[in-house]
């Protein structure tokens, strides 16, 4: 049996579906899409379940991503049930999306939600009107607390087994209206496509002159990947792809040109028939609602007192903002560490035995500097990841991340940016990784690419560290400070005009609206929080591991090839040297060249590299940079960072990019803007520089 | 009288009267449920041109001043208002 999980956001919907799932999930994109795709199996009285959790949506209408997968799934694969979330606290708007899936689905169970908020607030829902009112079961939840859940399902399954479908309630239409949908149902009845979709729903798709009705779809399951030892986690997710095998032509075309003849145009027809849609909500509402003392302040009225109070709630914010760096970037740092050494301590083993078997040098070498080192790299990343993951899970259950949107959305403004990609680009201070990652979020494709590609902009952690080491050798004193704080003023400066120069590049017809819903805050469930940590950590690591060890390797070979030779004269060193003359304008030297080639794999490397070809033996990275001050003037070394601060953070970053984004062609153009900037910027600083005296 | 959203002062209530332009942003609107009747109030106001944010039926949306301009209200008058909260 198959079942599909239907809802608004906010509802508890992921509750739901990790508590009837657990750990059986099966987490990936839907496919040719950017939005995640869950689903599950469960088990139940010799009856198998599939359980898809659909992505959280307002309406079935097809114009965001989560809208058309929702609506497609439903259409395509005919879902033995639905399960329709709805949440007791906002049961208008909530409808409104149910009596839409009443029209699509035969078999539909409300599961009413949030029913202690709703009290809390003064509501009071009687379930068994609202079933009587809709014609369908209903059955109450409180997910946060497990209640119901089980209910839910039985219920559904029951639906599901039942010979009949249900007859629900449908919508009554103003007169003039239903009288033009019912002239299109004639027309549609004896068709084929009446037998395909239900008949109310398809004419008024076809008033509303809707694309997908008429076409004919392919649906292609490829079995390799259905196969039951895929990984429990993170596959590629959506098995199941769409072939479009053509257009049939529907009757009714000169019935709609009368109807737009007359002014009803099919934006008409769709603005008719949302407000029919709430005008019957607002007709039932009373049989099974009573909302008493409805100016009473609510819990999240109180909290957004402070939270989004203007003096108070961007300290707050910063406040929350500085505990969620901490702990993932500062706090993890020892864990990091741990990691680090220990891949070290196992690398060391590992090599000393091949040493043992006289096995050669080189691939001693492989081993120790190439796959110890790529593999490290990722694990290094690991823990902040997951503690990020574990904050941010928290903070958008919560609903507090939608009140940093809102408080943030100013500033986003000006770059023409939604106010959801505030917390993305302020998470890249701390690393980029999860700052890319964080793109999620946003609805709008074309502004999470965006907002992915200016990302690497934003110095990190480790960036910031090295760029501090040498400010520190260069500028020192008060010097340092405002060094510092003007080189992070060049890279704000230019995320602002990245995002507005790629806005001009990124094609997009419409805008989307800032329209964005702040949930009712409420207390997230260990569960929601560890369950999306964990398969967010996952499926970073399973990504990247791949091709971070491929990487590394190729680095390895540049780097070591030929044999025994100084580090200037290994492949890699040659391209530095090659590279002479791209720096050269911004009086760079080799040396430096061959460091930025190095630090493309990870950043935090370039000073080590710096000081192996400025001969200084000591590890410390202050010892290093003192020994640069030696070899370039304050002014090269400002080009220096410059550059460093801008060009691409870590290949993790890079390939982050092109997981998220889907496309090989964004991810280059990425890497491509990012390296053309960092070295036009660097220019004009240097050149700037020399016309003002300095050396 | 009508008046955009975007005049309401904190605290300030106002029904839908119509919503101005079409395409994406009537639709997002509609589909959040901001339709002409419906009661809505402005909570705050972001600072420096920032966002409002605006009840309605028991639930909170961060709209920009830009998407509230396209949004025309008229005042609640007293009969309709009484009608109003008996309907909820």
């Amino acid at each position: 049996m198959k079942i599909a999980l239907i809802g608004n956001p906010n509802v508890g919907k992921s509750t739901v579906f990790n508590v009837l799932t657990g750990s059986n999930q099966q987490v990936g994109n839907w496919a040719g899409k950017t939005v995640e795709r869950k689903s599950g199996l469960i088990q139940r009285a010799n009856l198998e379940i599939e359980l898809i959790d659909l992505p959280g949506t307002y309406s079935l209408t097809a114009y965001s991503q989560e809208e058309i997968i929702t609506r497609e799934y439903i259409l395509r694969e005919k879902p033995d049930v639905v399960m329709a979330m709805v949440d007791a606290s906002n049961i208008e708007r909530n409808l409104y999306l149910v009596l839409q899936v009443l029209e699509l689905a035969p078999r539909v169970v409300i599961g009413l939600n949030m029913m202690d908020l709703a009290q809390a607030a003064g509501i009071t829902i009687r379930t068994v009107e609202l079933a009587r009112a809709l014609n369908v079961p209903v059955v109450e939840i409180v997910a946060a607390k497990g209640k119901g859940i089980e209910e839910f399902l039985t219920e559904a399954i029951r639906v599901g087994q039942l010979e009949q479908n249900l007859s629900a309630v449908e919508v009554s239409y103003p007169e003039a209206l239903e009288h033009k949908i019912q002239a299109m149902e004639a027309l549609l009845v004896n068709t084929t496509w009446a037998t395909k979709y239900p008949l109310r729903w398809l004419a008024l798709k076809r008033l509303e002159r809707d694309p997908e009705i008429g076409q004919e779809w392919k649906i292609n399951t490829s079995q390799s990947q259905k196969s039951k030892n895929s990984d429990s986690c993170c596959d590629s997710g959506d098995t199941v792809s769409y072939e479009l095998q053509g257009q049939g032509e529907l009757p009714g075309e000169a019935l709609l040109r009368s109807y737009e003849a007359e002014g009803w145009s099919k934006d008409h027809f769709e603005m008719a028939f949302a407000d029919a849609k709430y005008k019957y909500i607002s007709q039932i509402l009373p049989k099974f609602r009573t909302h008493e003392n409805p100016a009473k302040p609510t819990w999240t009225d109180q909290i957004d007192r402070w939270v989004l109070s203007p003096i108070w709630g961007y300290p707050m914010m910063l406040a929350v903002l500085a505990v969620v760096f901490w702990g993932s970037f500062v706090a993890s740092a020892p864990i990091g560490d741990a990691v680090s050494q220990g891949m070290a301590w196992a690398s060391d083993v590992v090599v000393s035995l091949l040493q043992w078997g006289h096995v050669p040098d080189f691939v001693q070498s492989l081993v120790r500097d190439g796959i110890f080192a790529g593999v490290g790299a990722v694990l290094a990343f690991v823990p902040q990841i997951a503690i990020f993951f574990a904050f941010f899970s928290f903070m958008q259950d919560s609903g507090y991340l939608a009140r940093a949107a809102f408080l943030g959305d100013r500033f986003m403004q000006l770059m023409g940016l939604h106010g959801k990609s505030f917390f993305s680009l302020v998470s890249g201070f701390g690393c980029n990784v999860p700052g890319i990652m964080a793109t999620r979020t946003l609805e709008d494709p074309k502004d999470r690419l965006i907002t992915m590609l200016i990302n690497p902009l934003i110095p990190c952690v480790p960036r910031l560290g090295v760029m501090s080491a040498v400010v520190a050798a260069f500028f020192p004193g008060t010097w340092g400070s405002v060094v510092m704080l003007s080189l992070l003023f060049i890279s704000m400066v230019l995320v602002m005009f990245s995002a507005l120069f790629l806005r001009r590049v990124v094609k997009q017809t419409e805008r989307s609206a800032f329209v964005m819903e702040l949930p009712l805050y409420h207390v997230p469930t260990l569960r929601n929080v560890l369950i999306p940590t964990w398969h967010k950590t996952y499926s970073f690591l399973k990504r990247a591991w791949t091709f971070i060890l491929v990487a590394s390797i190729v680095v390895w070979v540049l780097s070591s090839y030929p044999q025994g030779v100084p580090m200037n004269a290994t492949w890699a060193g040659k391209m530095g040297g090659l590279l002479a003359f791209v720096g050269m304008p911004l009086g760079f030297d080799w040396r430096i060249m061959v460091a930025i080639v190095f630090g493309f794999t990870a950043k935090e490397t370039t000073l080590s590299t710096l000081g192996i070809l400025y001969g200084v033996a000591a590890d410390a990275s202050q010892s290093i940079a003192q020994a640069m001050t030696g070899a370039m003037t304050p002014l090269r070394a400002y080009t220096f960072l410059v550059v460093y601060m801008l060009y691409i953070p870590c290949l993790a970053s890079v390939i982050t990019t092109y997981k998220e984004s889907g496309s090989l062609g964004w991810t280059s153009f990425g890497i491509a803007y990012n390296l053309i900037l960092s070295f036009v910027a660097g220019w004009i600083v240097f050149h700037g520089g020399l016309a003002l005296g300095f050396q | 009288m009508d008046r955009i959203l975007g005049d309401l002062l904190p605290g300030e209530r106002a029904c839908v009267e119509h919503i101005e332009g079409g395409g994406a942003l009537r639709r997002r609107m509609m589909d959040m449920g901001i339709v002409p009747g419906v009661e809505l109030e402005v909570v705050r106001r972001a600072p420096w041109g920032g966002p409002l944010q605006v009840r309605l039926k028991g639930y909170y949306l961060a709209m920009r001043r830009g998407e509230c301009a396209k949004i025309i209200v008229k005042d609640i008058h007293q009969g309709q208002r009484e009608q109003l909260l008996a309907s909820r």
